[in-house]
């Protein structure tokens, strides 16, 4: 069940992100529930005229505890994204980062362009980048090429909670990788995730499927099952399709 | 003296270092990066940094994201 990533084994295969919670303590509570050891940050400004009492996300979420991947969300350029990367590196005092460069803030969908840059430019500059991207076949072996340690392709849009739309596209990535593939945005519920670790993915990034659910603790704990349930699934080996139906019982024991 | 702080003008009337502005303006130091004019300033820096006119500051910090 468990998974390398940069050189180190984690346990589970579900990375969460700690948007869009009510409070740090339910991020907190969520994360535990979903056994997730990854979990994503943002880097934006501080406000300004806090009280220097006021809580951060890192007092809840300790890095000693978690393993903790910023991302370079808002950036819409190379240059934008490079620039957080530095920053959070000096914040975390960590080279793993997670790359996002976006095309616009409509769609949220990955400037590809940007992203491939970026993405040589950081390695050159001694960063382990897990790319977000899209599920173009090509750039993803591409990215993996330039030394991205993970490439994570999309389900669907950010926020949309629409599944894997291309499923077909997601399998042919992972034919064709050498690094760990990693959905990252558009799972909308448990059996989303189930599906895309069935298909042979290595793990799973989501954030708004626990978050936007009612009950984000009781969701993180289904999307813990639903990971490890799909690996297992994937490991076994399904069994094949047939046309006509098959009997379960022998037909030579069989009372007339 | 004016510098700009994530944005936002902010008049000086002295000379000051870095780490002092941070405590003048109630920022919490634990968790932060600086940068000035789009280099990063190390907190062993803070306060050797005198604020120059039209400096311009970013503090950032880790938020919830995905």
């Amino acid at each position: 069940m468990s998974f390398l990533l940069n050189k180190k084994t984690y346990n589970s295969r579900l990375i969460i992100g700690s948007g869009k919670y009510k409070s740090f303590k339910q991020t907190k509570k969520a994360l535990d529930a979903s056994g997730a050891e990854i979990i994503t940050v943002a880097i934006k400004r501080t406000n300004l005229g806090q009280e220097t009492t006021q809580e951060n996300l890192l007092d809840y979420i300790n890095p000693n505890d978690y393993k903790i991947l910023p991302n370079t969300a808002g950036c819409y350029s190379a240059k934008d994204a490079i620039r957080v990367s530095l920053l959070a590196r000096e914040l975390l005092g960590d080279s793993l980062l997670k790359l996002e460069v976006l095309a616009d803030k409509h769609t949220l969908l990955p400037n590809e362009n940007e992203t491939f840059v970026a993405a040589k430019e950081l390695v050159k500059l001694g960063f382990s980048i897990m790319v977000y991207t899209t599920d173009n076949i090509k750039l993803a072996k591409d990215l993996e090429e330039v030394g991205c340690i993970s490439v994570m392709p999309l389900a669907s849009p950010i926020g949309t909670g629409q599944g894997i739309v291309k499923p077909e596209n997601i399998k042919k990535i992972i034919k064709n990788a050498k690094v760990p593939i990693i959905i990252d945005a558009g799972i909308g519920t448990a059996s989303d995730a189930t599906i895309a670790m069935e298909m042979g993915c290595d793990g799973v990034l989501l954030n708004s499927a626990i978050a936007m659910s009612d009950n984000p603790i009781l969701m993180a704990e289904a999307m813990k099952y639903a990971v490890i349930s799909g690996r297992k699934a994937f490991e076994a080996k399904r069994m094949g399709i047939s046309d006509s139906a098959i009997p379960s019982s022998n037909k030579k024991d069989a009372i007339s | 003296m004016n510098v700009i702080l994530n944005g936002k003008e902010f008049l000086l009337d002295k000379k000051i270092s870095l780490n002092n502005f941070l405590i003048t303006h109630n920022i919490n130091t634990n968790n932060i990066v600086v940068e000035i004019n789009g280099s990063i300033i190390t907190k062993s820096l803070w306060d050797e940094y005198v604020l120059k006119e039209n400096d311009k500051i970013e503090i950032v910090t880790a938020v919830g994201g995905g």
